[in-house]
């Protein structure tokens, strides 16, 4: 038996960051964190890597968690992953968001094609939230922050197949 | 990963502690008063369920987001001499992890009577599915988070589900046979908060808030107040209750390896809960098929599945199986599975009401006791947080 299936009505896509949400203080940031926010400032990716063991790992952390080295350096990626899991935030539970009519949006774990399980969280533009699909290519771009445009923010779009 | 691999053996614990007595507060939107009043009220009534006076009280068991600190505790209960206190880290992951430090506490003699308690105005105060916090972020994981948008605890547990569906072909609809089932125990349950019936397509038209999780997958927010007593297996004799003595069998924590909840985690559909299972089951020298009933909590309605997974009561990727139509994990079936309601349908007091149903279904005294057989051993377990916990009652 197939079954007709109704045309999904698709939800309008993100186009750009969210505007009213706590960005991070920069200034305040620990010394291990801050070469992510310098490197997305000067357009690049770059993720904390274990300067002996060549390991990367994100969320920033001062030492390795596998060979246990205090020496790290923010060595800049491609920028190319896919989406290894998603969500689609249809109810807000920040103000902002919610006087701003900023729902639908995505939120994305991004894996990155430097090393297996190496993830960010992110959101993919220019997709109907529909279309998100867990190992969707995708490729980063940087866009500064709408509230405070020193903190620039990776996000990411779909990309073509390999 | 050394001590992650070698299960615990040693249990220090085994049918040292009893609890005693449970006690709590009506469960409400809007208590009305404050959280001290309502910690006072169902320590309480734990101790009038126990058979003691709160003057008795010499331990205090809390929950490190708890407000009322121990200082004002024993000027409100009456404790002369309070001689040991912890607080336990971690949001739900304490809502089991409390009762095995009580045990330890009763085990090593540091104290006669030691309490476990939760009390909160989760509604009508600081609400946790909130965003909440500064306008700007020193530094940590939520900067990392919370500028796209990630900033409650439903976007990060469902990044969870969304793989566990991905990975084991589980879908909305088996999240909505363990809402039915939970809401049906609910319903009779005079405590409960959601007491009518609801049916799957109920669930399925349900507000979609963050997708995969319907609003019918969430546990609820509000206020209220529990508490356990506990003491020695020894002690419990002499009490109101001696005739079913609910012993602490065992008890196990465990952890994932990576920061932030779980969105970082090696593999996003797999839960630390197999950790706190394997120490669990290795100290006990049990496993889950020992087991009458299993308590876990409910945060959302997909980690009914997972826990059932990680503490083996099916093979991993059946557990969507498993809870096809509720028959299995109601209380009649053959898993009785929060048989109170849980945080789903009765109330959330951050997993501490699980511990308290375990002792109803080895008294008998359940809402929704169980018509067909003796409980005599119940799990209670704290789901998916990070950071996790479990205990094993079971009749003395």
């Amino acid at each position: 038996m197939t079954q007709e299936r109704e045309p999904v009505a698709r939800s309008r896509p993100m186009t750009g960051l969210l505007e009213g949400v706590p960005l991070p203080d920069l200034e305040r940031a620990p010394d291990y964190e801050r070469g992510f926010w310098e490197g997305t400032r000067e357009g690049e990716l770059r993720i904390q890597q274990c300067s002996d063991c060549g390991l990367f790992r994100h969320l920033p952390t001062p030492m390795c968690p596998e060979c246990s080295s205090l020496e790290y350096q923010w060595t800049r990626v491609s920028g190319r992953g896919f989406v290894y899991s998603f969500v689609i935030v249809r109810h807000p539970v920040h103000p902002a968001i919610r006087e701003k009519e900023q729902t639908p949006y995505n939120i994305c774990m991004i894996e990155l094609e430097e090393q297996e399980g190496l993830r960010i969280c992110s959101n993919v533009l220019h997709v109907a939230p529909e279309d998100i699909s867990i190992e969707m290519p995708v490729q980063v771009t940087f866009m500064p922050a709408v509230d405070e445009p020193a903190v620039v923010l990776p996000v990411f779009l779909p990309a073509p197949e390999e | 990963m050394v001590n992650a691999i070698i299960p615990a053996e040693t249990n220090g614990i085994r049918d040292k502690a009893a609890i005693v007595g449970i006690g709590e507060t009506e469960f409400s939107w809007d208590s009305g008063r404050s959280e001290l009043q309502l910690a006072s009220e169902a320590i309480k009534a734990a101790c009038d369920d126990a058979g003691i006076a709160p003057q008795d009280i010499d331990g205090l068991i809390r929950y490190d987001m708890e407000s009322n600190h121990e200082t004002l505790l024993t000027q409100s209960l009456g404790i002369k001499n309070l001689r040991h206190w912890e607080s336990v880290s971690y949001g739900g992951g304490a809502g089991n992890a409390v009762a095995g430090h009580a045990a330890a506490a009763i085990a090593a003699g540091y104290c006669n009577y030691v309490v476990c308690f939760r009390a909160a105005n989760l509604r009508s105060g600081l609400r946790l599915g909130r965003a909440r916090g500064p306008e700007r972020i020193p530094g940590g994981a939520d900067s990392f988070a919370v500028p796209w948008g990630n900033m409650a605890p439903a976007h990060r547990f469902g990044m969870f589900v969304r793989r566990y569906m991905h990975q084991y072909g589980a879908t909305s609809r088996h999240f909505g046979w363990v809402a039915v089932t939970l809401r049906e125990h609910a319903s009779r349950n005079p405590r409960a908060l959601r007491r009518e019936p609801i049916t799957i397509d109920d669930h399925q038209n349900s507000r979609m808030v963050v997708d995969p999780l319907h609003v019918l997958d969430f546990c609820q927010e509000n206020d209220g107040a529990a508490a356990i007593v506990m003491t020695t297996a020894e002690r419990a004799r002499e009490l109101r209750h001696s005739n079913t003595l609910t012993l602490v069998e065992a008890a196990a924590q465990g952890s994932g390896p990576r920061n932030d909840g779980i969105i970082y985690r090696p593999d996003l559909a797999v839960s630390e809960s197999e950790n706190t299972a394997r120490d669990l089951w290795a100290r006990a020298r049990l496993d889950a098929r020992d087991m009458d009933a299993m308590m876990f909590y409910d945060h959302f309605t997909p980690f009914c599945l997972v826990n059932l997974e990680a503490y083996g009561f099916v093979p991993k990727g059946e557990a969507k199986d498993f809870v096809e139509g509720g028959g299995n994990i109601r209380f009649d079936g053959g898993l009785p599975v929060n048989t109170h309601g849980g945080n789903h349908s009765e109330a959330y007091i951050h997993g501490l009401t699980h511990v308290q149903e375990a002792v109803r279904l080895i008294r008998g005294a359940s809402t929704a006791q169980p018509p067909h057989k003796i409980i005599n051993r119940v799990l209670s377990c704290s789901s998916t947080a990070q950071l996790s916990g479990a205990v094993i009652i079971r009749r003395g």
